[in-house]
């Protein structure tokens, strides 16, 4: 089975608003950026496109019907994932390996600034006849988990408000991302709680963006770029949408996600093997958990893992590098292709000021927010073996 | 790439649009007997796994674990335990509510699972703590979830 490769990249950056582009002209400015990186011509080089989208974050139905054209896909093969950016990269890593597609687009994006009632959306991913009925701001999900997660992990909120300090930290050094910033403890801490334990500050903000990639199968990769980023394994896992039986301390769905991509990869210790994480942080207590489903430490240890510093940017093992969606912005459905982005530069070496040394290789994880309990793991590398 | 920097996103034309989407949730046949036995018998209900041994609240006609169809039905009372909560001080839009909703998981002895709902009657609250039902009057029922009025700690 042929290896897979990212071999280009474009990225808008991110920013509170883009008034003056169209989500096309988004889309449009940041493909042509990813074809002139891989140095290819999407009317005649690339077997197939992949969008991620979901419809209502969009203000369309049927969106996938809306996006060939401002990728050079029209009359070409495209389809949408409706779904998170890294479900699209599973998708693409699946069909490369099946030896009958060489090169793929990826692309996801957000234009969150576009959407008047984003809440209102996100509470219409609720049941409609158990949950809905209850009203109220939906994000009152994250407070009950990160309440329980705290209540068994013994995990405390300032190692929660830390997350917020080192994330928005490491946003200063990332150009493309939108809420860089040197926040204390203190101001994260004595933010608004406004779903106690989560604090307002701990709530990443959403941020328009665009991201494409472009894909391709080993006989191909090497002559398409200089450092191929291969893909060495990538898992997904949804948990029950019940929130009513669903686990509340552990991340599960992120650990099937991880024991999957790891299993391919070949991964046995996670915090060995690996060279530093990228990892949902759309509310800071996320961090940690998912760095426990990661099997990066043990349930209840991420905290202390991060009070002692060793997931700084200049630690043991670097989480968030990119700033995290807490530094970034939250690109809503291009939140998996912003961790895959910094994984990517990282190891290509074009990290720039929060470059990792020697990193050769990375783990990309995203979930789909609230309410969700999707998601999806991957790891890759710069050294191909 | 723009002419001039564009600080607030109703500065640039722009087309407002609406989405309708109004739907009607067809509750089927185990939302049909639960919600059923809430608004006449003021009875939450739950149905039995019989390889698994659990119960699950809000009922389903399959479980989870194991596919199988489920169809023994258990009332599982009206106490339960606060397995999680929290407290919102923000609505929807963002603006401060008046006064903050507390929001809990609240899981019955001997189910799995349980109902998300508001808790009433009290301002201290911790996982842990002993609720029970407050039903609104058989008249104000109307087979919704909200038939409950809210958990409010066992006297
Ligand atoms: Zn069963």
């Amino acid at each position: 089975m042929s290896e897979v490769a990212i071999v280009g990249f474009g990225c808008s950056g991110f920013k509170p608003i883009t008034p003056e582009l169209s989500y096309k002209e988004l889309m449009f400015e940041t493909a042509v950026k990813a074809y002139e990186d891989a140095g290819i011509n999407p009317r005649k080089d690339v077997d197939v496109f992949i969008t991620c989208a979901e419809d209502y974050l969009e203000g369309f139905s049927i969106f996938d019907e809306f996006v060939p054209d401002q990728l050079g896909a029209v009359l070409r093969h495209l389809f949408t994932v409706s779904g998170d950016g890294m479900l699209g990269l599973a998708t693409a890593y699946m069909l490369i390996r099946t030896g009958h597609f060489d090169t793929i687009v990826l692309e996801a994006h957000s234009k969150a600034s576009d959407i008047l009632t984003y809440i209102d959306i996100v509470a219409f991913g609720l049941d409609p006849v158990y949950n809905r009925p209850l009203g109220g701001h939906p994000y009152y999900i994250a407070g009950m988990e990160m309440n329980r997660y705290l209540h068994d992990t013994c995990t405390t909120t300032e190692q929660c408000a830390q997350v917020v300090v080192k994330n928005k930290r490491n946003g200063i050094l990332n150009p493309y991302a939108a809420y860089g910033a040197n926040v204390t403890l203190d101001q994260v801490l004595c933010s608004e709680t406004c779903f106690y334990p989560l604090k307002k500050l701990e709530i990443s903000t959403p941020a328009d963006g665009c991201i494409v990639m472009v894909l391709a199968s080993e006989k191909i990769a090497e002559s398409l770029s200089d450092k191929p980023i291969w893909v060495k394994g990538v898992g997904w896992c949804t948990e029950t949408p019940s929130l009513e039986t669903r686990e509340w301390t552990k991340a599960v769905y992120t650990r099937m996600a991880a024991e999957m991509a790891y299993k391919q990869a070949k991964i046995n210790n996670p915090w060995m093997e690996i060279d530093f994480a990228e990892i949902h942080d759309q509310f800071a207590y996320k961090e940690l958990q998912h760095m426990e489903a990661l099997k990066l430490c043990d349930y209840g240890e991420a905290g202390k893992l991060l009070e002692d510093g060793l997931t700084n940017l200049n630690g043991e093992f670097p989480v968030n590098p990119s700033g995290g969606l807490l530094g970034m912005g939250y690109g809503l459905e291009a939140s998996g292709t912003q961790k895959l982005l910094e994984v990517v530069l990282q190891l290509r070496g074009e990290a720039g000021r929060r470059q990792i040394p020697n990193a050769e290789v990375g783990l990309a994880h995203t979930w789909r927010g609230i309410p969700t309990a999707t998601g999806v793991v991957a790891v890759l590398s710069n050294v191909k073996r | 790439m723009s002419i001039e920097k564009i600080t607030n996103p109703f500065d640039a034309r722009h087309w407002i649009g609406h989405m309708e989407a109004d739907y009607m949730y067809t509750l089927g046949v185990v939302g049909e007997r639960f919600f059923k036995e809430l608004k006449e018998n003021g009875r939450i209900m739950g149905t039995r796994c019989p390889n698994c041994s659990i119960v699950y609240v809000p009922p389903r006609m399959y479980c989870e674990r194991c596919f199988a169809k489920l169809e023994e039905w258990i009332d599982v009372g009206k106490k339960g335990t606060i397995h999680t909560f929290t407290i919102a001080t923000i609505e929807k839009d963002g603006k401060k509510l008046e006064k903050p909703v507390i929001y809990a998981l609240i899981k019955f002895e001997g189910a799995h699972g349980g109902m998300i709902h508001k808790i009433g009657e009290t301002d201290t609250v911790c996982i842990g703590m002993k609720v029970e039902a407050v039903l609104k009057s058989p008249e104000e029922r109307k087979a919704s979830i909200n038939d409950i009025a809210y958990f409010r700690p066992t006297k």
